[in-house]
């Protein structure tokens, strides 16, 4: 049996003439969990498109379980053995599970046609290896489920190919703590059949959980493999971000509840939500815990206009709005950064500055012509003050980092002149630079007197950075916390 | 210097490279026919004004990724409306008035079925442009209208002013004023953002219906206007106006450059291919080509400059 299921060594690949990887290795040892990391823009998704089949490498060599391997598409990767679940999902809304997981085998057949009662049969038995055959039926529509589900059929359709090595891209970015605990079960069953795993994340804790070594790449040049235990999550934090060690400590004075609400609600109820109450205070940053399906991304989007209300009142400044549009809460001073920022928060060929204004470009005209000076002066005050890594205003937003868009689509919300900023997600699959100065900035909003609804998966982060938290459970809202909380006891409170 | 050439976009450019290439081609080919003569040339404008002027409101359409079938309908409607209501009152004013009431009248039907019901524009358009040319024919009594007004005649259809056509003033207009809607305006900008993301031009705070509502609007007006000037041009109104239009005009809008996803869009880009589609109408005549072999051609070649123009958008 060999050693390393997969050893690539001297990896390159530039694409219009910038180097992406530069000289990398990158060794997974059979059975084993292991852990590919660094900021968004080090080369992770490069270096496993290339492992997937996707890209072509420039130079380098690839062996699988020490033979040399030449594929250069994705079906020669799997059928090298290899397969990857995508951060994005790639199902079909329409389809059912079963018809989902065998959408490019259909191995099943009668005669000429797919027999779909036989696809169901193993569709469970595929369910039942990761656990969730009591969840979900091999029939159920795609589109009916939550995504944390989907996220989980994406996995079963990756083993239907019965492959080597599973590439697992943020796997656990939209479940539930309980879904990860099934996944974690899940990939230990695979590791004990001699599956390995490249687990790609930025939850760096899961890392200590869950995998057994980790390759840090920065800047396109692998840092250091380790075990991990030979390591601990300072040290890889370190690494990371290049030499600043710091947890951070958010130091801020907590704001006083006192004087009239910025943001107060009253019995808000939609199809997601029910009999919601919430109050704001100036200068306050209160967060929203939750689960998935929680209904916190739901709340933010009834705020904003999207859902409609069925009952409840919104006041803003003691003032009661009507919110029927998301225009007509950015003319409230509402404004919300949405939690897919490909899908929701940016138009991907539209330039940088494109995006920033697209909120107010109504206020920025000279007669009837848009005002080109006054657009340049206000995005580049944002792209300096959020430090946006962008070759200029012009480009294209579709080209820039997964951190770097996130900060365009902040840049766009402050931009609007709100004073109220409602946050879904707001690091989600961001690098922890960028999510420092992200948070920073949330920070000085914040700090002149607005009101900030902060919404996210990521406990550590509502625990350490708001004043005070809301827990939401199935739509309602089930417990508010004014005094500082840990990680831990967050993540119970809200299950 | 090299770093620059390469630097320049060429697929984004490739239009242009098609329009010098025809033109240089017919040039040589069909110097001795007359081809560059000024003459020509005008005509050439004046036989692609209405083609270039509706390329401009289909820009706005596919810009905010929807598409009309109906407007060579419309054309046809507001034509014989105009006609008509020119020999009831004797009116210009009122006349036009008419006709490009019926366009807009026609733009919110079709707006509000996909921006309020959320029909597909693609099947509301289709169903429309048969009532509309139902309407039209029956309206007119399938009879051409005369036109004799000679004022009317001079500025919306024959009339040259100096060696300048009429037809090319228009398209002019046209082609400047739509071009800066799309690019400068805070509308154009939202009608762009809702072709490239409508659900993050929604969360923006753009009025995505209203958005949509208004590009069906604007090329239903337009279409009308081209109406009046067919009706100008040929002195009189006919129910068969338009009706070979619609897929030359979406043609010429693609071969400039918009995309038929939606989010890009050059008025000016299309009225190029306007031209390139009355350039190659009009070489073909010259070459002495059967109708049946125009036809042939002019969809070859609408199938190649369209798959060139396109190969860019993919990856």
């Amino acid at each position: 049996m060999s050693e390393y299921s997969i050893n690539a060594s001297g990896i390159n690949i530039s694409f219009d003439g910038v180097q992406i990887l530069n000289d990398v290795d990158f060794k997974v040892k059979t059975g084993e969990v292991h852990a590919l990391v660094g900021t968004n823009g080090a080369g992770k998704s490069t270096l496993v498109k290339i492992i997937n089949g996707v890209y072509k490498k420039d130079s380098g060599r690839i062996s699988l379980f020490d033979k040399s391997s030449d594929y250069d598409t994705p079906e020669g990767a799997l059928q090298a053995g290899i397969a990857m679940v995508f951060q994005d999902l790639s199902l079909i809304p329409s389809l059912t599970v079963a018809q989902n997981i065998f959408l490019q085998t259909h191995p099943y057949r009668k005669g000429l046609l797919i027999d779909d009662k036989k696809g169901n049969e193993k569709a469970i038995e595929l369910l039942a290896l990761i656990g969730v055959d009591t969840e979900i039926s091999p029939s159920d529509r795609v589109e009916d489920l939550s995504v944390g589900k989907q996220q989980i059929i994406e996995i079963a359709k990756a083993l239907s190919h019965n492959p080597k090595v599973l590439i697992l891209d943020e796997p656990t970015a939209s479940l539930s703590s309980v879904e990860i605990e099934c996944l974690f079960d899940v990939i230990m069953t695979l590791k004990r059949k001699g599956i390995s795993i490249i687990y790609i994340t930025h939850y760096l804790q899961d890392i200590f959980k869950i995998c057994d070594s980790l390759t840090l790449l920065r800047d396109g040049e692998v840092v250091f493999r380790e075990e991990t235990t030979e390591i601990d999550l300072k040290f890889l934090v370190d690494a990371m971000a290049g030499g600043e060690s710091e947890t951070i400590s958010w130091n801020r004075n907590k704001a006083k509840r006192k004087g009239t609400p910025i943001l107060e609600i009253k019995n808000l109820t939609t199809n997601k939500i029910n009999n919601i109450d919430l109050k704001i205070y100036p200068g306050e940053i209160v967060g929203i815990a939750g689960l998935l399906g929680s209904g916190r991304s739901e709340l933010l989007q009834a705020l904003f206009g999207i859902d409609k209300l069925k009952n409840g009142e919104i006041l803003v400044e003691g003032k009661s709005v009507i919110v029927s549009s998301s225009s007509k809460a950015i003319d409230e001073g509402i404004t919300l950064v949405p939690g897919n920022r490909r899908e929701q928060g940016l138009v991907l060929d539209f330039a940088v500055q494109d995006n920033i204004v697209l909120s107010i470009i109504n206020r920025l005209k000279k007669f009837v012509i848009v005002d080109k000076v006054k657009i340049r002066n206000i995005v580049n005050h944002y792209i300096k003050s959020l430090n946006v890594k962008t070759q200029g205003p012009d480009q294209k937003v579709r080209f820039l980092s997964g951190g770097n868009q996130q900060k365009i689509v902040v840049a766009k919300c402050l931009a609007s002149d709100s004073k109220i900023l409602l946050l879904d997600d707001p690091t989600f699959g961001v690098d922890i630079h960028a999510k420092h100065e992200i948070m920073k900035i949330i920070i000085d909003y914040a700090s002149k007197g607005n009101g900030v609804l902060f919404v996210s998966s990521e406990f550590n982060e509502i625990a350490g950075f708001c004043d005070s938290i809301y827990i939401m459970k199935k739509g309602s809202i089930t417990e508010f916390l004014s005094d500082s909380v840990s990680e831990d006891e967050l993540l119970y409170k809200v299950q | 210097m090299t770093n620059k050439i390469r630097e320049i976009k060429w697929r984004e450019h490739v239009i242009y490279f098609i329009f010098t290439g025809i033109i240089l081609l017919f040039s040589i080919l069909l110097f001795d026919k007359g081809f560059l003569t000024g003459s020509n040339l005008m005509n050439i404008a004046r036989q692609t004004a209405m083609i270039s002027i509706m390329a401009v409101g289909m820009t706005f359409v596919l810009a905010a990724e929807e598409i009309d079938l109906s407007f060579g309908a419309v054309v046809a409607l507001a034509s014989i409306i105009t006609a008509q209501v020119l020999r009831a009152t004797g009116s210009i004013i009122l006349a036009v008035i008419a006709g490009l009431v019926i366009g807009a009248v026609i733009g919110v039907i079709n707006g509000l079925f996909v921006a309020k019901v959320g029909i597909p524009s693609f099947l509301v358009t289709l169903g429309m442009s048969g009532i509309i040319l139902g309407i039209a024919r029956w309206v007119s009594h399938l009879q051409s209208i005369p036109i004799n007004n000679d004022v009317f005649t001079f500025i919306f259809g024959s009339g040259d002013i100096g060696s300048i056509s009429v037809l090319f003033l228009w398209m002019l207009l046209a082609g400047v004023i739509g071009h800066i809607v799309l690019k400068k305006t805070p509308f154009g900008r939202k009608v762009l953002a809702t072709g490239g993301n409508k659900i993050s031009a929604l969360y923006s705070g753009v009025k995505v219906s209203r958005m949509k509502l208004s590009v069906m609007v604007i090329n239903s007006v337009l279409a009308a206007f081209a109406g009046i000037l067919y009706a100008g041009r040929l002195h009189g109104a006919r129910y068969t106006l338009g009706g070979n239009e619609v897929m030359i005009v979406i043609a010429a809008v693609i071969i400039g450059g918009t995309s038929m996803f939606g989010g890009k869009g050059s008025v000016i880009g299309s009225v190029i291919g306007a031209l390139i589609m009355g350039i190659l109408n009009n070489g073909l005549i010259l070459l002495g080509l059967s109708v049946d072999q125009q036809m042939i051609f002019r969809g070859l070649i609408i199938i190649i400059a369209v798959s060139l123009t396109m190969r860019e958008k993919r990856g």
